[in-house]
């Protein structure tokens, strides 16, 4: 149960709530649905960043800035009507629910990072850059973020920056047996073509042991190949995710299905492309 | 042909409930109410050593804390059945044993919600850890006695040994089963295992209570069973019947997890303590794991057959999961074989054997189905086992071996609820007309032909498409034991009062019974202001159970109806001065026959007949009060058609097509006839493929939010088509019968049959889940 | 506290503490059309429009939303005035237990106001956050069908 006495503060710019989020205790509000489910009463106070003006998506010559306000419906809507963003609004409107999505912020959710969020995945194949302010000012990959276990520091997410250029084949996706589940994990992959070559590629997993794991050796093996069906038989030995079993699935049934839908999804880029 | 039955009319409630403008419990909210908070048990076995609330009392706000250390010792049962309740009584409200991760420690009646939530902390228990019984079918052999010495017993005659952990035990036969099954040319044994599941109806179970004006408890509850609830906490809270009045307001479903009582007597012990009103509201966390759910079972059906298909012999052995305690553990044991074993009622050695046994798990109760769920699992299974092995088309052995109108089955009079049954005739059904007409529109051959094993469109193909069916009966009522009553009296501008017992719980029951008496009484549906479930207002009804409202309730509705129109008649006559056999009714008015040689006399209306009674000659109220028991529970029947897609890389199975035919007699509405069967065929699929409780090692619940348990979204739903084919039940209202209940029964066993289909393989174990299915593709057949 | 908020198209001042949710604030303040069937944001009972967008207000803290524009379901039609599309789900069968109701209205109303003739699949999308387990969807779904099609024949949008 959050504490009755909790404090709301309402910055009007970024230093101030910088500066308010050093004490301990007291922590930035966006949409509030993480906060709600933790329900932590060590929690005194609330900087909520409504007035903060990180309610934006920009586009730059060669960047979209989308501010960390931003809801996961505001850039599936964005993405609709500027025919751009498409893979992570893809894998952003296969989240939560219609009315979860309109609270759900990109900065939450990046803070947060639960083993089922359906971000991280697109914006690590996405190679996604983001600004935080506080502590570690600066620039970063999402993925260095995540992995510089930089998330605990005090700091707030001031947007992330995506690549303009979409030339690449990407294909996204969330497993759960229902539309309103927890995943229990999510795919995405993105290759860059040259004609039937391979330029670059990434393939991302969330929900596994340490949750995300990129599999670099198989990046690796993809580029500079042609595309062929026949790459899916070889690639299926760089493809191991390591799960941690639930009272649902053993780690072994979900380490197959993932194996199975990552090679479906690369297949089906395959066959798109050829 | 009818005028107001069988017509798609709007609910009543209709409006108010799209508007937000009904009232359910939660949303009464009374001066100076206490808030109640519930401190659970998170031990699966423990005994409370003491209770310390010393600091909780302390706390500003607090006022009052109830466990076992001054509430009384009463045993008694939550089910709310008949009484005596053929479930022993073996709950007392605060004990000092718990029996399962969610049992009731203590309660804590604070200003607020929040106060009463923190005050929970502040309250230290002493418990000694007891071990635990986590797995039913250890149960019966177990040293571990999980009544012990609590003083539980039956209260109606019948076997109840505590001592071994049976909660329920149950023995029928018919003709001799063993004798017959060695004697057969083929047999099949299998065993079949269906989980526990949630009723989720969307509103959480809550109830809030005060004193009235002069001194008596009033109690609003979201239950199925108000006439229940007010027995009940008069023998628990000391309270005499006439201080109770119990109030079911609009309730938000049901489905079977409403029908106990659970919260009524601890708001009823704290008003009644304190004079204040109070309230309790589960959190959903809570309706998982401290309410009801459906029973766990473990069903062995041996089956003797001749090589042309003949059952001979059929054994069902169930084992029932009662959980901590036995609600309902006797009834739900003995529906699991009187609602399956008289379908094939040409068996002529039929035997049943169950028991059901206590666990530290959560507990059992009603829930829609009400055993015929768990043990169709097995029976449309094997029924197609033994058409797979005599090569018979199902369709045809149903239509050849299935009760007909006209026939009997030993097994009504053999598996009674508590006692004995009740024999009668089957003389209402179009069940052949169901399976034609559902064959035709799921395209039960043709597919039958593309699909199978070895089909070119199967073989060596990763997804794999069949098609299966399943054929269900259940019940309308229990016979000679349920009883409603109905009550009407007409108003001088020609409306109705109609006050019924019966519970609507969003069923709609209030437009139906609205539309019987209408139909009775040629006026429309609009003139009759509907009270129901008001123990204070309305008569006696059993409540919302057994599939029993419209069937039974319904009639009760008729008959009663039926003599209004006497007096409405007689009145008129009068008022026509013509004699009583020239008259009729006729929309809203009373008319003199054209058959009689005074039809130029005119016709009067109901308006100026209630006026006249009240006012001008021979005064006197027109009204009626009318009880009915039905000497029959006369089965609806359904048949299922499914056609999924199984994933054979992930175990995922989808389902793609949905067909039911379904015979309830009369449907009284349409529209909502078609809603119950559609909601219950939704929750069937989804319970068959997706609905479980996962349990720690310690017997605790891990998946207990909906977005753990898994409830479908419209984003989820295959395509279902329901179609109504009618019989004619002359002892139900109109010839209805019931459809409430039937429709969970199918998806699993059709689900499964269709899976075998498709892969040559059986589910023996629900729910189908991706992991499990794959492990059944991967074995040996 | 006393915060205000505009409910219903009305200036309010509601007592509050700052942690309570939205939904506890709402009901505690009399809007008791505005249900709670899990409090987790998962059953989409306690819906309500915030500035216009469909939320759940058991997931919003209401200081967070102090002074917007809120609407519940008795903001979106009456017994006496009732919207389109409750007229539609009452004559469908779309209700059964009711207790779903105002969420499925919030929710169908969000969505026919934004798109009057979604097609299937953004009806199936526009409704993802609302469980039912009376009706099992399929009269639900008709009626938002249906309401679409009223509107798209009257050639107006959900109001």
């Amino acid at each position: 149960m959050l504490s009755e006495n909790l404090k709301w503060y309402f910055p009007s710019s970024l230093p101030q709530a910088v500066k308010l989020i050093q004490k301990p205790g007291i922590i930035l509000h966006a949409g509030g649905t993480r906060i709600l489910k933790t329900q932590s009463k060590n929690i005194i106070g609330l900087v909520d960043i409504s007035n903060l003006k990180l309610n934006y998506i920009k586009s730059k010559t060669n960047s979209f800035h989308i501010g960390a306000a931003i809801t996961f419906n505001e850039l599936i809507k964005y993405s609709k009507e500027n025919n751009c963003l498409k893979m992570l609004a893809a894998a952003l409107s296969q989240a939560a629910s219609t009315p979860l999505r309109n609270r759900i912020t990109i900065g939450g959710s990046l803070k947060d990072f639960p083993l089922w969020s359906n971000l991280y995945a697109p914006l690590i194949a996405l190679n996604a850059m983001m600004e935080i302010k506080g502590n570690k000012s600066g620039i970063y990959s999402v993925e260095e973020y995540v992995s510089e276990g930089m998330i605990k520091s005090k700091h707030i997410i001031k947007e992330i920056i995506l690549p303009r250029k979409e030339e690449f084949a990407w294909k996204v996706m969330r497993f759960a047996l229902l539309k309103f589940e927890y995943p229990l994990f999510n795919i995405a992959i993105s290759l860059k073509l040259n004609g039937k070559m391979i330029d670059d590629s990434r393939l991302v997993i969330t929900g596994v042991r340490n949750r995300f794991k990129r599999f670099k050796k198989a990046e690796k093996f993809l580029i500079g190949k042609n595309l062929s069906l026949n790459l899916l038989n070889e690639i299926e030995k760089f493809v191991e995710p390591k799960f941690v079993s639930d009272y649902k699935y053993s780690s072994s049934y979900k380490e197959t299905i993932a194996k199975v839908y990552f090679k479906d999804l690369l297949s089906e880029i395959i066959k798109e492309n050829l | 042909m009818f005028k107001y039955i069988k017509k798609p009319i709007e609910k009543i409630d209709g409006l108010a409930l799209v508007t937000g403008n009904e009232k359910y419990t939660d949303d009464f909210y009374f001066e100076n109410m206490l808030h109640i908070s519930i401190l659970h048990s998170g031990y699966a076995h423990a005994k409370i050593e003491d209770i310390d609330d010393s600091t909780a009392l302390r706390m500003p706000g607090v006022v009052d804390v109830l466990s076992y250390k001054n509430v009384k010792q009463i045993l008694y049962t939550t089910a709310g059945q008949g009484y005596p309740e053929p479930s022993p009584y073996d709950t007392v409200l605060f004990g000092n044993v718990m029996r399962f991760v969610g049992d009731n420690v203590c309660a804590v009646a604070a200003e607020t919600k929040e106060i009463a939530d923190s005050a929970l902390k502040k309250i230290k228990v002493k418990y000694k850890r007891l071990k635990p019984i986590l797995h039913f079918e250890e149960s019966e052999n177990s040293k571990i006695i999980i009544h012990k010495d609590d003083g539980a017993f039956p209260k109606i005659p019948v076997y109840y040994d505590a001592s071994k952990n049976l909660a329920a035990k149950v023995e029928a036969e018919v003709g001799n089963f063993e004798e017959a099954f060695q004697n057969s040319e083929n047999k099949i044994e299998q065993t079949f295992f269906t989980q526990y599941a949630s009723h989720c109806a969307l509103e959480p179970h809550a109830a809030v209570s005060y004193i009235d004006t002069r001194g008596r408890l009033v109690i609003i509850s979201t239950t199925q069973v108000p006439f229940h609830v007010r027995r009940i906490v008069s023998h628990i809270a000391e309270i005499p019947i006439s201080k109770i009045r119990v109030i079911k307001p609009r309730i938000g479903g049901g489905f079977g997890g409403k029908q106990e009582v659970l919260l009524e007597p601890i708001v009823a012990l704290v008003t009644w303590k304190t004079k204040r009103p109070a309230k309790l509201v589960y959190s959903r966390k809570e309706v998982f794991k401290s309410s009801r759910t459906r029973h766990e079972y473990r069903t062995i059906f041996k089956v003797g057959f001749q090589k042309d298909g003949k059952i001979n012999a059929m054994h069902l052995d169930a084992l029932e999961n009662s959980g901590a305690y036995g609600s309902h553990a006797l009834t739900v044991l003995s529906n699991a074989g009187s609602k399956t074993l008289p379908l094939l009622n040409k068996i002529e050695n039929l035997k049943f054997t169950g028991k059901g046994v206590y666990t530290n798990l959560p507990c059992g109760g009603a829930y829609r189905g009400y055993g015929a769920t768990e043990a169709y699992f097995g029976f449309g299974q094997v029924v197609d086992m033994v058409c797979e092995a005599s090569g018979n088309d199902i369709i045809e052995y149903y239509k050849k071996w299935a009760i007909k109108s006209g026939e009997t089955s030993p097994i009504f009079k053999a598996l009674g609820e508590g006692k004995e049954g009740v024999a009668m005739t089957v003389t209402s059904t179009s069940l052949n007309e169901c399976l034609e007409v559902g064959a035709r529109e799921s395209g039960w051959y043709e597919k039958k032909k593309l699909y199978g094993v070895n089909s070119t469109l199967n073989k060596n193909n990763r997804y794999k498409r069949g098609i299966g069916m399943a054929d269900l009966m259940q019940g309308s009522a229990i016979p000679e034991i349920d009883m409603a009553s109905a009550y009407i009296k007409m108003n001088d501008d020609g409306s109705f009062n109609l006050n019924v017992g019966a519970t609507d719980l969003g069923t709609g029951s209030d437009t139906i019974l609205a539309q019987i008496a209408s139909e009775v009484l040629d006026t429309p549906v609009d003139k009759f202001i509907v009270t129901s479930s008001d123990t204070d207002f309305t008569p006696f009804d059993t409540g919302a159970y057994a599939s029993s409202t419209t069937y039974l309730s319904g009639q009760a509705v008729l008959k009663c109806a039926k003599q209004i129109k006497e007096q409405i008649l007689k009145v008129g006559a009068e008022m026509l001065g013509v004699s009583l056999d020239e008259v009729d009714i006729l929309d809203s008015n009373v008319v003199v026959k054209p058959s009689s040689n005074n039809e130029n006399k005119g016709e009067v209306s109901y308006q100026d007949i209630c006026s006249y009674s009240f006012y001008q000659n021979n005064q006197f109220q027109i009204q009626a009060a009318v009880s009915h028991v039905s000497p029959k529970s006369p089965p609806p029947f359904a048949v299922h058609f499914v056609e999924i897609e199984v994933d054979t890389f992930t175990g995922i199975i989808k389902v793609l097509n949905y067909v039911a035919t379904v015979d309830c007699g009369t449907p009284i509405n349409t529209t909502l006839a078609e809603g119950q069967a559609e909601g219950a065929i939704v929750n069937g699929i989804s319970y068959a493929l997706f609905e479980n409780y996962y349990f720690s090692n310690h017997g605790k619940m891990l998946n207990d939010t909906f977005g753990k348990y898994g409830m479908y979204t419209a984003a989820d739903i295959p395509p279902i088509k329901v179609h109504l084919i009618d019989s004619y039940e002359e002892t139900g209202p109109f010839g209805a019968k019931s459809i409430s209940e039937i429709n969970i029964n199918g998806a699993l066993p059709a689900i499964a049959n269709a899976f075998y289909n498709a892969t040559g393989k059986r589910l023996y174990k629900a729910p189908f889940s991706p992991e499990y299915v794959l492990k059944i593709l991967k074995s040996n057949p | 506290m006393k915060i205000s908020f505009n409910i219903n198209n009305q200036n309010r001042e509601l007592e509050l503490n700052p942690n309570q949710t939205l939904l506890t604030v709402l009901r505690n303040n009399g809007f008791t059309e505005v249900k709670c069937g899990c409090n987790e944001g998962e059953c989409g009972a306690c819906l309500v429009l915030l500035d216009d967008k469909a939320v759940n207000s058991c997931q919003v803290l209401a200081m967070s939303v102090q002074n917007k524009k809120i609407k519940t379901v008795k903001g979106i039609g009456t017994l006496h005035n009732p919207n389109l599309i409750q007229k539609i789900f009452a004559g469908t069968g779309a209700d059964q237990c009711g207790f779903c109701s105002p969420g499925m209205i919030v929710a169908s109303y969000s969505l026919l106001k934004e798109n009057s003739s979604p097609s299937d699949s953004e009806i199936l999308e526009g409704l993802d956050g609302n469980l039912c387990r009376c009706t099992g969807y399929i009269k639900i779904i008709e009626a938002v069908r249906r309401s679409s099609s009223v509107l798209l024949k009257n050639n107006v949008e959900a109001e």
